[in-house]
């Protein structure tokens, strides 16, 4: 996982599967976008172009754009110089300039329709780590292993020349340079596997001020928009904080003193970014971590929060209430399991034995490299789909007794571009397919495996972005359909018309359903908003109105939970009787769902789980262990 | 005059740093001026001694600073409410200013015209502290009123470490809990900034003292958890920053900055100091085994030195270059003194707990601890709750040839003892183990004695020890067999005595070592200590016995008892009777070893009282009623060297040794029929004096006219003799002051030395000659100092031998210069 780029109010984050995610600041971090990975696709560096063009280069050798709304990756142009290990755009965003294994830096202009080749720069021995521009365009410092070097983009030639394993005594092991900044003011910043944070007078090629700020190597590195703040990510999981500080208050003098330290990783910093009000930084450790920056902060509350992220902010899971099935999707292959079952009852808090254990059904791998973007199990468990950037499978479940089989449905109409979420009406003899542009494609099941085109359902003001959230009612008449551009669509199955658009909200949508009794939307915002809408009334439901009025209860706002309501004399009871019932056991839940009545089901993912999984961290001594 | 009570040693700092004087460079002129109870102490940093004793404070000291207008001037105030202005190279007090107040801590800023700043209890409310200006008015008097106060900042730490001013005076910081606020002076901006009061992971955000910067505009703060901080931008509410140094375990005690600030020292309970550099977490130096925890640290202005007090009394000087140079250690605090106050025969040291796990060798003469036994030799671990071996009982034969000590570990119900037999080896002049016996006893030892007669030589000595385990254990010295053994003797256990099953508690062998009296809860036993028959019991009760002990000399058939329900028993052993008895809650009962004398301390009514009785007679020697107002915990009788004259006859029974106590508080006192001006050590006062002038023209002048000075004495009718020996004294005294390395070869000294101490008729002449000639001409005493091929002549070649090492000898033509002002007068030099 590496790359943050924020501009504006987007962070480009890029994975080592070669998945990249867009999280959209301004509504509170929501994952807006996924482009699933690629087993071809490595992405050692990200950046944003021309306005709202994502560029990403890897050790594939290739420059890719990101298509952004059709969340895939469009066109790519060889880099010509063997793998690339860094990509940075130009102040203006016209120019990337890449750095590659053969040492060269080659700059590419950035042309409506994709890139082209511009020309090369002074090319010197060792492969070039790190770029960085000046923001006036006229330089660009690339730091390589042992050294870094500043090169005069106009003339291509190298100006300076600078080592830096010179101060070290250790000077035997290479002494690599991670990351490097060019400041406005002519200091390059760089950041070696020697855990040094080193400002540097690139014109008298002397050293400013060294920090060690590490036992383990630096590697990564951002600095703020003002020059007054850098962000530097170990290899010991560690982020610090340095900032360029009065040396006297009210003084001229400046110094750049190391002051807050974050140990929010537990492996390697690949990636750090530093937005204007926040820290952000990625790890091996798969999470991506926003801390925001409290002086920045008008208040303390939602917004000045530490955010962990990780987990996507989709569904993974799907569920066959009818059927007790779970389905499982994970990058390139899908789980079913069957759930177990209990016949007894207890009481609150009881553990109940489980008479019938859950078991794992089937294991279904995705072919080709491409992983999956999205998959689903009909409720009544008999159909199941899934997709992948180039593909659209569907499959129909036999189980017989113990063994359970799979046939794909033949002769599936073919989509292009496949699907980006997928969702089975509750009677289970439909398939919606979102896909592009704002459509929505109705499919029809056929008993005993077969599917037909019913119906593409269009918003009538036409739209560029994708579907990527669908809520069918449960009496089948109303669908509700979210894309990109947060506009919810609401249509009539019964005549495949459009029916309303709900009022725009300036949100992210993170869930929507729709009731099965009352045929209310219930839409839920990344800014924590939740809204009642009624489909037929084509509004907001009063109750919803008065949610907005009164807002929802807070932190502080005192929550019995169901033991201590009981414990309590009757006339304070009713005082306390709220409509939450909360239970605090569980470690991050992926998905809910309720089954019938009285059951729910719950998917619990603990961290320690995946965190096996990773390579072991960097050795520390801690005290008192 | 009366009896007055004199502290001895051991009073503590009190978190209050020491000062280095101004000019710490120049050799020969570095002081160390730091607070003891009472009184300003001022060390010299080269010769390792108390030149100086400020005293003058009714209470506590708890804060000295030096006067920022003149380096010569100590400012030092006191929980009395005075603030003092002193000279402290002569040890005058100017100036005192009366606040009225407790005066809790003390700063001075150069910026300050003629205020300081104290930290005062604020009227009103408890516990709670402010910082306060003082106006310094300037009267002619002596005593002066400081009654002119500011409020700066309110709400502060009563410790000194929790105020620091910033750099030039130009803001205040003060740190109490979890908050810290800064007050800038020229902008009147105040602001407050608290850390979460949340422990998390360990972590204790408390404050634990502060320092700024010298230069920069950055705060360092230590905490509780070990943490240091560095803040910065902390004008600005919200965009102040600050980052962090860890390394201490525990509690950050104390922080210094070095002159320009490129260093930070830090010190804690695990006694290792820590130089950080240029605020970076990965460069440290650190200074390990200083000993016990650092309370204090303090920087000379000049960055040369720096000076670490301990929560122990020591005070250990470190070089820039963090080496270790020397420690000042008098009496050390330690945690409990449980062996109680025993006198070495040998060293006539006071020997009780030191360091953890060591018995410490206190010199009273000088103040200082001698030398430091290592008796439980394991490393000692600074955590709180873990337990750990200390030293518990501790006796001397009585001619110092062995040691007997007992440590146990901290468990309450199951304590691991080891009872350790040490011998003093002539050869190395230090004891060392014999004999190492575990589990003496199942239980705690209670007490434990030697008897030990010079008659009788050394196979007459014999250990018993008592414990809980209702036994006591009489151990006695066998040939070792083991041809292989190192040592020719070693211990063992040779009888166990025991009582109707009750606890032994103390244990005591009559003066001639015949009879052994053992306390059994409520009963005294006393047992022949040749056939280890009981002999006879006495009982009082109510109450356990606390103490025992048998008369001496001419009342040696008498023993006393002290019980736990107040009462003092005498019996006497011939008639197995009660010969008198007296209600008093002994806590302490020590016995003159030189005479029939029992001193008896009593604990009443939160007071100490001494009684000192002869057991032969039921009526005290002496009694002093509120010896002091802590507890008196322990008590030695010291002999001392030669027996004092004592006129009263009321304190004869001082004559011959003298009564130290040990309070609560660990403070050492004892009493004194001096008064406080005659006790003032003499060698401190002659140092004061003789502060020898290095060799200057200006000091030849001086020198000249010391010289006219003794003449006109001398015509005055002034013994000639003294005349003589003030005139060779310097001569003698460079002799003496002169590094050795410098020094010509002793074979060339001698005559000169010699020749100094003679009082030679022909040289007193020669002296008059030459004093007259030189009134007539210069030629004509130059003729005169060459004609005398005498002593005289000779003592003064050598002189410009001794001392052209240091300084470069006089030119010809530089003397006939000196001998030309010699003429003129300077007998107005001679005005002050």
């Amino acid at each position: 996982c590496l790359a943050c780029h924020p501009r504006g109010a987007r962070l480009a984050l890029a994975r080592t599967d070669g998945a990249v995610e867009v999280y959209n600041f301004a509504a509170n971090y929501f994952q807006e976008k996924v482009i699933p990975g690629h087993e071809a696709r490595s992405v050692e560096s990200l950046c944003w172009a021309a306005g709202d063009r994502l560029f990403g280069a890897g050790l594939g050798g290739d420059i890719t754009e990101f298509d952004l709304s059709g969340l895939s990756a469009a066109r790519g142009a060889d880099g010509g110089g063997g793998p690339i290990w860094s990509m940075v755009a130009n102040g203006t965003g016209s120019q990337l300039a890449i750095g590659c294994e053969d040492g060269s830096v080659k700059i590419f202009q950035v042309v409506p329709g994709g890139i082209q080749f511009e020309r090369n720069l002074d090319r010197r021995k060792g492969r070039v780590l790190c770029l960085s521009w000046h923001p006036s365009d006229t330089h660009i410092a690339a730091g390589s292993i042992d050294f870094f070097r500043v090169i005069d983009v106009t003339s291509g030639q190298t100006v300076q020349r600078i080592m830096l394993n010179h101060h070290v005594e250790k000077a035997k092991r290479e002494c690599v340079v991670w990351a490097i900044a060019l400041l406005s003011g002519g200091t390059v910043v760089s950041a070696d596997s020697f855990g040094r944070v080193q400002f540097w007078d690139w014109e008298r090629a002397t050293l400013a001020e060294s920090h060690t700020v590490s036992t383990s190597a630096v590697l990564s590195l951002a600095v703020s928009e003002k020059e007054d703040s850098i962000v530097v990510g170990t290899s010991t999981g560690a982020t610090y904080q340095l900032q360029l500080l009065p040396v006297r208050l009210g003084g001229q003098e400046k110094r750049w003193v190391r002051t807050k330290p974050f140990q929010f990783h537990s492996h390697d910093v690949r990636a750090v970014a530093h937005s204007p009000t926040a820290l952000i930084s990625g790890g091996l450790d798969a999470q991506l971590v926003i801390r925001p920056l409290m002086e920045k902060m008008q208040k303390k509350g939602y917004e000045a929060a530490l955010r962990k992220f990780t987990f996507p902010h989709r569904r993974l899971v799907s569920c066959a209430r009818k059927a007790r099935l779970l389905l499982f999707q994970f990058s390139q292959y899908l789980e079913l399991w069957r759930l177990g079952s209990t016949e007894e009852t207890g009481k609150d808090g009881e553990v109940l034995p489980l008479c019938r254990m859950p078991e794992h059904l089937v294991q279904l791998k995705s072919k080709g490299p491409e992983h999956i973007y999205c998959s689903c199990v009909s409720p009544c468990g008999t159909w199941l789909g899934y997709s992948t950037a180039s593909r659209f499978q569907l499959y129909r479940v036999r189980c017989d007794g113990d063994g359970v089989s799979l046939s794909k449905v033949p002769k599936v109409p073919k989509l292009l571009p496949p699907a980006y979420q997928l969702q089975f009406s509750a009677d289970s003899d439909r398939l919606f397919v979102a896909s592009a542009r704002g459509s929505v494609h109705i499919f029809q099941l056929l008993e005993p495996g077969g599917c037909k085109h019913l119906h593409t359902l269009r918003p009538p003001s036409g739209c560029s972005e994708a579907v990527y959230l669908l809520a069918p009612s449960t009496d089948g008449h109303w669908l509700a359909a979210v894309s990109g551009d947060w506009a919810i669509h609401i249509y009539n199955l019964k005549c495949f018309k459009h029916h309303c658009v709900v009022p725009a909200y300036d949100c992210a949508v993170s869930a929507l359903a729709i009731h099965p009794s009352t045929n209310n939307l219930v839409i839920a915002y990344s800014d924590q908003q939740l809204f009642e809408f009624s489909i037929p009334e084509k509004q907001y439901t009063s109750w919803s109105r008065a949610l907005q009025s009164r807002g929802l209860p807070d932190d502080s706002t005192l929550l019995m939970n169901q033991s201590t309501l009981k414990q309590l004399p009757e006339t304070a009871r009713k005082r306390q009787l709220h409509a939450f019932k909360i239970c605090k056991k569980f470690q991050p839940l992926l998905f809910m769902d309720l089954l019938d009545k009285n059951c729910l089901v719950v998917v619990e993912r603990p961290i320690m789980d995946f965190k096996t999984q990773l390579p072991l961290p960097v050795q520390q001594k801690k005290f008192g262990t | 005059g009366a009896l007055r009570v004199v502290r001895c040693g051991g009073s503590g700092q009190r978190g209050a740093r020491a000062v280095f004087s101004a000019d710490s460079k120049q050799v020969g002129r570095g002081y160390l001026l730091y607070a003891s109870g009472d009184f300003v102490k001022v060390h010299s940093v080269n010769t390792e001694e108390t030149l100086r004793l400020l005293c003058g404070h009714a209470d506590l000291v708890t804060g000295i600073q030096l006067n920022p207008h003149n380096h010569m001037q100590l400012y030092s105030s006191s929980l009395d409410g005075t603030i003092k202005l002193w000279d402290f190279m002569d040890g005058i007090p100017i100036k005192t200013f009366t606040v009225g107040s407790k005066l809790l801590a003390l700063y001075t800023l150069a910026s300050a015209e003629d205020s300081v700043f104290v930290v005062i209890p604020k009227k009103g409310a408890r516990d709670t502290f402010q910082l306060v200006s003082v106006q310094l008015t300037k009267g002619a008097g002596q005593d002066l009123e400081g009654k002119e106060l500011s409020v700066v900042l309110d709400d502060v730490g009563a410790s000194a470490k929790h105020i620091a001013f910033g750099r030039e005076g130009a803001y205040v910081v003060s740190v109490k809990d979890v908050n810290l606020q800064v007050y800038f002076f020229k902008q009147k901006l105040w602001n407050g900034f608290s850390l979460s009061t949340v422990k998390t992971k360990g972590g204790d955000n408390r404050f634990s003292c502060v320092v700024c910067h010298p230069t920069e505009d950055c705060i360092a703060t230590g905490h509780a958890d070990g943490k240091i901080r560095l803040w910065r931008n902390f004008h600005h509410m919200k965009a102040y920053t600050y980052s962090t140094l860890h390394w201490h375990h525990d509690i950050v005690m104390d922080l210094a900055y070095s002159m320009e600030g490129t260093r930070l020292l830090s010190g804690g309970v695990e006694a290792v100091l820590v130089q950080w550099h240029n605020e970076s977490s990965c460069q440290k130096d650190f200074l390990p085994r200083l000993g016990s925890p650092i309370d204090c640290i303090s920087m000379s202005s000049d960055g040369v030195l720096c000076c670490t007090l301990h929560t122990d009394n020591r005070i250990s000087i470190i070089n820039s270059n963090l080496r270790f140079s020397r420690s000042i250690q008098g009496l050390i605090k330690s945690r409990d003194v449980k062996t109680g106050l025993v006198v070495d025969p040998r060293t006539k040291a006071l020997v009780l707990n030191g360091e953890p796990g060591h018995l410490q060798f206190y010199s009273l003469q000088s103040d200082q601890q001698l030398f430091s036994l290592d008796i439980v030799q394991r490393q000692y671990i600074h955590q709180a709750g873990l337990k750990q071996s200390d030293l518990v009982k501790v006796a001397f034969s009585a001619r110092g040839t062995w040691l007997a000590t007992v440590e146990e570990s901290e468990e309450v119900t199951d304590p691991e003892l080891q009872l350790k037999l040490w011998f003093f080896s002539e050869e190395t002049q230090s004891f060392m183990l014999n004999t190492r016996i575990n589990t003496p006893h199942d239980n705690h030892i209670t007490d434990m004695c030697f008897r030990d007669m010079d008659e009788l030589g050394d196979d007459s000595i014999i250990l018993v020890t008592t414990g809980r385990d209702c036994v006591f254990k009489v151990w006695v010295m066998v040939e070792d067999s083991d041809p292989e053994a190192h040592q020719s003797v070693s211990w063992s256990c040779d009888f166990v005595g025991s009582y109707r099953n009750y606890q032994a508690t103390n244990c005591c062998f009559s003066e001639d070592g015949s009879l052994l009296a053992v306390s059994f809860e409520e009963t005294v036993t006393v047992w022949d200590s040749l056939t280890w028959d009981l002999k006879c019991t006495f009982c009082h009760p109510p109450g356990n016995i606390r103490k025992i002990c048998f008369g001496r000399l001419t009342c040696s058939k008498y023993l006393i008892s002290a019980t736990d329900y107040g009462f003092l028993c005498c019996w006497n052993l011939l008639t197995c009777a009660l010969e008198w008895s007296a209600h008093l809650n002994v806590v302490v009962l020590q016995p003159d070893p030189l005479s029939e004398h029992i001193a008896a301390v009593s604990w009443l009514s939160k007071e100490s009282s001494l009684f000192v009785f002869k057991p032969n007679e039921p009526r005290p020697v002496y009694i002093q009623r509120n010896l002091c107002k802590e507890k008196i915990l322990l008590a030695a009788f010291v002999p001392r060297d030669e027996p004092e004259t004592i006129s009263s006859e009321k304190y004869l029974w001082l004559r011959k040794s003298q009564l130290f106590f040990l309070t609560d508080t660990q403070e050492l006192m004892t009493l004194s029929t001096k008064s406080l001006e005659e006790r003032l050590t003499p060698s401190s006062k002659q140092l004061a004096v003789e502060e020898s002038l290095p060799v200057t023209p200006f000091s030849l002048l001086l020198g000249k006219h010391r010289r006219q000075q003794a003449q006109e004495d001398l015509d005055l009718g002034k013994p000639v003799v003294s005349n003589k020996q003030e005139q060779a004294s310097p001569a003698v005294k460079e002799l003496l002051h002169t590094p050795a390395h410098v020094l010509p070869s002793a074979s060339f000294l001698c005559t000169i030395f010699i020749n100094s101490l003679l009082i030679s008729k022909e040289n007193k002449s020669a002296e008059e000659v030459a004093d007259e000639v030189e009134m007539e001409s210069e030629k004509a005493e130059d003729d005169s100092d060459e004609e005398d091929v005498t002593a005289m002549e000779q003592e003064d070649t050598s002189h410009m031998e001794l001392l052209g090492e240091m300084t470069c000898k006089l030119s010809k033509s530089q003397e006939k210069e000196l001998r030309k002002i010699r003429k003129m007068d300077y007998s107005w030099i001679s005005a002050f």
